[in-house]
């Protein structure tokens, strides 16, 4: 059986005065239904892009993606219109992403009148619904997301992405906004919703202890393209590429007992206009050799976890299992 | 913290009451928050949005807003000096020199016309009796001290990125060895290989200058990290404060509890938090009693009628609850 959503090789670069901005270089994974694949990196690493290019936001340059089994690559308005009933998204800034002179009523049911076929008062009920679902007090109905502080503010863009009752939703960032007291709130609503409608999601994140918490699978991206991929556990037990390992090391962890030893990153991420072919975190990584610039590949190390460095045997030669180094 | 640190304080905040006056009404900012941090020490203030965090830090230095802003109440002793009488001119000279803030959001604390040689110089000539000249040798000095190169100067803030503005606004607050540093979100906006980079040259520059520290953030990896104090503040009230293996080891307070519960970590399996119940009250409106009782599932009526005290657990950990976290 084909997996629910598969992307291969994708790529979308940018023209920009200065060269080709490559913001997704030869990404590809698939996800399973009902299951979460988390994406983490840094600023400028390319997530965003990956998630807007799935759901055909942005045009792909290159690379296949397929949905449930079907090759949505290239395709017209009309398949788009019914492409998007199954795929939405859910944004980052609860402030910008909803319109001000829009109330909470008429944010949530616009997708409803975009599809048509139903009356004012079906969908009045379906509103109704949807608030009680995301956890919206009824009196908030005609009011204006000025008045709501930004927890209700998502939680009305998540009742916008669920009006069309989708099977796969890209969250960006969908609790970087908030204070963590409303970040668990909103976390433990997103998970129920997938247990309750078997969502597939793709959760793009920065926040290590979040995606750790919500995915199944986690890729960790680099300047556009994907270093490592692995089932959440393994990721956190085990990181075998060193620029997950610096990543982990870098999340200040709320205990005072156990200061954990760093490993400290030299200088800033370089520019993703015209990046030399090679892997693109030698410049950062003390391990780096003359053998990493040539372009490297994704590659199983264990059973389900990829990892892009060619140096990657060499460095983790007593975390590889036994079976895979024979 | 060494015995001797103890006695040395530095800076008193006893009683500070600071509301805002709006279109008839009036936000209660902040509401009788009391602590001291004492020389070479680092106080975490925790909290979150809208708890009163930014605006104890922007009364200790002088800079709220005045109107809406006002001190109500209370006095900010710092090396003996209520800094809330002084007249604005004595207050300049503590400004920048003896206390000085790191703003959250890098990208727009410096002034995108001139370089960041001229706006760490402009600090260093208004505080120092030097030339243009040395201060602009001592402005590089300051960058290199931040991990920038030297030459990059005369460059403008724009040609920087987020990590490296930070570093300059960091150069800025520290280029005349100020005693006290308010770091309000110092760390926010940067991503967390960057952030480990700045975190560690605030330590060892802390280290190195004995600046005392003020850390404003809602990061409790950090204040672990950072912190030898943590103040948890709510609805503009400290809740609790301690030392701060006392607040990760001995959480007490229901709203401290509920803060860790918020938390996903990094070590557990489990695959449900616990947040909160509820919202933060409106500050305009604040509930009668404990701020916290109408999301607290410990709170009765005698929680909801009275103002709750501090009550001091022993080796100064308070905690504003008279059910100590519902073991009462």
């Amino acid at each position: 059986m084909s997996a629910f959503l598969e992307v291969q090789n994708l790529k979308k670069y940018f023209k920009t005065g200065r060269g080709t901005l490559h913001a997704v270089d030869d990404v590809s994974f698939k996800i399973e239904k009902g299951t979460t694949l988390g994406v983490v990196g840094e600023s400028g690493c390319g997530k965003s892009t990956l998630g807007r290019t799935i759901l055909h936001l942005l045009d792909s340059t290159g690379g296949k993606i397929f949905f449930q089994g079907e090759d949505i690559t290239h395709v017209n308005k009309q398949k788009l219109r019914e492409l998007r009933e199954e795929m939405q998204i859910i944004f980052q800034d609860p402030f910008s992403s909803l319109n001000p002179r829009m109330s909470v009523s008429e944010i949530i049911k616009e997708p409803l009148i975009l599809k048509g076929g139903m009356s004012k008062d079906q969908m009045d009920e379906e509103v109704k619904k949807l608030m009680d679902t995301v956890g919206l007090a009824e009196r908030l109905t005609n009011a204006y997301p000025h008045e709501l502080d930004g927890g209700r503010r998502q939680r009305i863009g998540i009742a916008r992405a669920l009006a069309l009752n989708p099977s796969f939703i890209v969250c960006d960032e969908p609790v970087s906004a908030l204070d963590v007291s409303i970040q668990a709130q909103i976390l433990n609503l997103m998970q129920d919703l997938q247990e309750e409608r078997g969502l597939t999601y793709i959760f793009i994140t920065h926040d290590l202890s979040v995606v750790k918490h919500i995915s199944d699978e986690i890729c960790v991206m680099y300047l556009g393209q994907l270093v490592e991929k692995a089932p959440s556990e393994e990721l956190f037990e085990n990181p075998l590429h060193p620029y997950t390992k610096a990543l982990l090391s870098a999340i200040p962890i709320p205990d005072v007992h156990n200061k954990k030893q760093r490993i400290l990153l030299k200088g800033e991420i370089t520019s993703p206009i015209d990046p030399k072919p090679g892997c693109r975190f030698a410049a950062r990584c003390i391990h780096a050799t003359e053998a990493c610039r040539k372009p490297q590949a994704l590659e199983e190390i264990n059973p389900g976890h990829f990892v892009s460095c060619q140096k990657v045997r060499e460095l983790n030669d007593s975390k590889i299992h036994k079976e895979e180094t024979i | 913290m060494s015995e001797t640190k103890q006695t040395d304080n530095l800076v008193s905040v006893r009683d500070l009451v600071v509301e805002f006056t709006t279109d008839g009404s009036v936000v209660h900012a902040v509401n009788g928050v009391s602590f001291d941090i004492n020389k070479g020490e680092t106080l975490g203030l925790v909290g979150e949005t809208g708890a009163g965090k930014t605006t104890i830090a922007k009364a200790i230095l002088g800079i709220l807003p005045d109107p809406p802003a006002k001190v109500r109440n209370g006095s900010i002793t710092f090396e003996g000096q209520d800094l809330l009488s002084l007249p604005e001119k004595e207050m300049r000279k503590v400004r920048g020199k003896r206390i000085s803030m790191i703003f959250q959001d890098p990208m727009t604390a410096l002034n995108p016309i001139f370089t960041v040689g001229d706006q760490i110089a402009e600090a260093i000539l208004l505080h120092e009796k030097m030339s243009k000249a040395e201060s602009e040798k001592r402005a590089v000095d300051m960058l290199e001290l931040v991990g920038i190169p030297g030459e990059r100067c005369k460059e403008y803030p724009h040609q920087f990125s987020g990590g490296m503005k930070q570093r300059v606004v960091i150069a800025m607050a520290l280029a005349c060895n100020p005693e006290l540093l308010l770091a309000d979100e110092p760390t926010t906006a940067l991503d967390v290989t960057i952030q480990a980079q700045v975190l560690e040259m605030m330590a060892n520059l802390k280290e190195k200058l004995n600046t005392s520290v003020l850390m404003i953030t809602h990061d409790l990896g950090i204040v672990a990290e950072m912190c030898d104090k943590v103040a948890v503040i709510y609805a503009g009230e400290i809740v609790e404060i301690g030392l701060a293996e006392d607040i990760f080891d001995r959480a007490t307070h229901p709203y401290t509890k509920g803060l860790f519960g918020s938390l996903p970590s990094l070590k557990s399996h489990e695959k449900r938090l616990h947040p909160i119940t509820g919202m933060v009250p409106d500050p305009t409106n604040l509930p009668e009693g404990c701020k916290f009782s109408p999301r607290c599932k410990y709170a009765d009526e005698g929680c909801r009628c009275q103002a709750i005290p501090l009550h001091d657990l022993g080796n100064g950990h308070l905690v504003r609850c008279r059910k100590e976290g519902g073991e009462k």
